[in-house]
């Protein structure tokens, strides 16, 4: 299976223009192993704090690793292991390339089930050690409600690890999503995912994501209006530094009429990294009625960083309310003077202001724990901003 | 307090000022009044030492101290405060981290330990006051959706917080109805006190029939071109800048 020859999608394709795949390129595609009791108590000891109302789902390299795991009550949460085998037929398209790699490669799927009408409040902390290619399948029935918090972390700062996730969510008629997505990978991983979401009629998702960590990351969210009067929300903040680089590509089709989507990207590109954003909206003809509003912001502080933030709309019916906007800049001028009157230092001028810059985004976050989890996270990139900012 | 000799200063090729002398002492209001364009806001920024504003030649002693030396915030930290004709709306950044950073930034200069929270609060909350303030404002971002006015009571709480010993109030006045400029000056007249100046940059006498000023300069083509006491205001009031303006030609 490691001698699968892999075809990886090239700059010159629109979609995946600014994606760094070349550690995907080298990567070695092999089963990772169990995780073994002594690595699962040292992984226990750093886990962050539960948080309040979160049942907990830990997933080390893939594997589900139930004893740092809690039970949820009234839903489904297995594991199918498939044992390195491949489930399904090869999607086509150079967008289903890393879900395709991640079908190959993945040790077993997690199926997360909320019954009609039911609730549930779910952290899914994906631990690195080497290659992994965790899987969700999310089902959320008519009317059922889940807050999923998805974690991914790096049980080594320094070691080169390999992500690729794949999470499909199927979000019934009148259900509703709220997903919080904190990337926060070692310094030398490489971060792939591909999320394939469906809204059903009158369901609602909301996501809320933070990109940081990892030399390179690339996202890739596929999403469909398949039912009428759907609700799309989807706030992303991305912090670059260093020599790295985070890549986000968004589709989302509105098949259905009446549905609505909001797209807000904050992203920041310091040292010289690279940040890129790429919303593409395609309406059907059969979705009238859809409302679509795009604001891609990204901040430039660097001298060598780089911004790329493009909104697209392809729109194939009339009775349609879209706007959209994309900027990159500089810190403003006249903000910083405004701070270094008051007395408070270059630095922490800078740090305050980037931190504004995404903190429409962060204070999305649910749980006020996880905010200052994250924030704290953030104190060495954002340094006596962010915690304070915070609280 | 503040000595200035010679002064002069430009926005990018524009001169503004040109050989502009002043001196205020501690203890004193000195109002800064002039037509539009003759240098009052430039004046203001330059001493605060804001980026873009070219000293191209003369001095400016604050306390024995080159102002012109120290960057913007030192400027600050060493007690001097800008109150802007436009304050900036910063989203993002809430007023009472902002007021909390300013303080500390300011103790932190004079050897002090950061302010204990509740001592903090204490104070703030009775700042507020003053400024007749709702408590809600102090958990918005810095001047975000502010009315003109708010923005201005918000400058001056910001300076009865950090009491400074030099502030210049650029056009505090600009954009307030009569009640709030009421408010407003109330807040600048509890700041008076025999160690610290203050200046006062405006157009009108209104704001000046509720501080009282001891000395009023009128600033004229970058440099002060008549001075004298509170009621060179009225007179200005009365007769407008042109007969000043054509004393100096």
């Amino acid at each position: 299976m490691s001698a699968m020859p892999i075809v990886l999608p090239s700059n010159r394709d629109e979609n995946w223009k600014y994606a760094n795949l070349r550690g995907l390129a080298r990567a070695r595609f092999e089963p990772a192993p169990t995780p073994e009791a002594a690595q699962v108590k040292e992984i226990a000891a750093r886990l962050p704090a539960a948080l309040p109302g979160y049942a907990r789902l830990v997933l080390v390299d893939g594997h589900h690793v139930a004893a740092l795991s809690t039970a949820a009550a009234g839903v489904s949460i297995t594991q199918e292991v498939d044992a390195g085998a491949h489930t399904g037929a090869d999607q086509p398209g150079a967008d289903q390339l890393l879900a395709n790699l991640n079908r190959h490669f993945r040790q077993g799927t997690c199926r997360i089930a909320v019954p009609a009408n039911a609730a549930l409040a779910l952290e899914v902390i994906c631990v690195a050690t080497a290659s992994s290619h965790p899987a969700l399948d999310i089902t959320l029935s008519h009317g059922a409600k889940l807050q999923l918090i998805e974690r991914h972390w790096s049980a080594q700062n320094d070691q080169a690890t390999l992500v690729n996730l794949h999470l499909a969510a199927h979000v019934g008629d009148h259900a509703q999503l709220e997903l919080a997505r904190i990337g926060q990978h070692g310094a030398k991983a490489q971060a792939l995912d591909t999320l394939e979401l469906q809204l059903g009629a009158s369901a609602t998702l909301r996501l809320v994501q933070l990109i940081e960590g990892a030399l390179a990351s690339r996202s890739t969210a596929l999403i469909e209006h398949a039912g009428r009067e759907a609700s799309l929300e989807w706030h992303v903040a991305a912090l670059g530094e260093g020599t790295q680089q985070h890549d986000a590509f968004v589709h989302v089709t509105h098949a259905a009429p009446g549905a609505r989507t909001l797209q807000c990207f904050r992203g920041i590109a310091t040292e010289r990294s690279r940040v890129a954003f790429n919303g593409h909206m395609r309406v059907e003809p059969a979705a009238v009625g859809t409302q679509t509003d795009q604001s891609l912001k990204c901040l430039l502080a660097g001298p060598e960083a780089e911004a790329n933030v493009r909104p697209q709309l392809e729109i194939y019916t009339d009775a349609v309310k879209a706007s959209h906007g994309a900027t990159v800049g500089k810190l403003d001028p006249d903000m910083l003077f405004y701070l270094l009157s008051r007395g408070i230092p270059p630095a922490t001028a800078e740090s305050l202001l980037k931190w504004a810059f995404v903190s429409d985004v962060l204070a999305k976050l649910p749980s006020p724990e996880l905010r200052a989890q994250v924030a704290a996270a953030l104190e060495r990139q954002l340094p006596g901003a962010a915690t304070r900012a915070l609280s | 307090m503040l000595v200035i000799k010679d002064f002069h200063a430009k926005i990018g090729d524009r001169k503004v000022l040109d050989g502009l002398n002043l001196e205020v002492p501690a203890g004193e209001v000195h109002a800064i009044m002039g037509p539009n364009g003759s240098g009052k806001s430039t004046l203001a920024y330059t001493l605060a030492g804001r980026p873009g504003y070219e000293v191209t030649a003369g001095s400016v002693s604050y306390q024995g101290r080159d102002l012109l030396a120290l960057a913007p915030e030192e400027r600050a930290q060493a007690g001097l405060f800008l109150g802007f004709q436009y304050p900036v709306e910063i989203p993002g950044v809430n007023n009472v981290y902002l007021l909390k950073a300013a303080l500390n930034a300011a103790r932190k200069h004079r050897g002090e330990a950061e302010v204990d929270a509740f001592e903090f609060l204490t104070l703030v909350r009775e700042k507020m006051k003053v400024m007749q303030m709702d408590e809600a404002f102090l958990s918005r971002g810095v001047n975000e959706g502010f009315s003109g006015g708010e923005k201005k009571r918000n400058e001056i709480l910001q300076m009865l917080v950090l009491e400074p010993l030099l502030a210049l109030l650029d056009e505090t006045d600009s954009g307030l109805d009569i009640d709030a400029l009421k408010v407003v000056a109330h807040g600048v007249n509890t700041l008076r006190s025999p160690n610290r100046a203050i200046v006062l940059v405006t157009h009108y006498q209104r704001l000046l029939d509720h501080i009282q000023p001891d000395r009023v300069h009128v600033l004229a083509r970058g440099r002060i071109v008549r001075s004298g006491g509170p009621e060179l205001a009225r007179e200005l009031e009365a007769r407008g800048y042109d007969w000043v303006l054509n004393e100096a030609a």
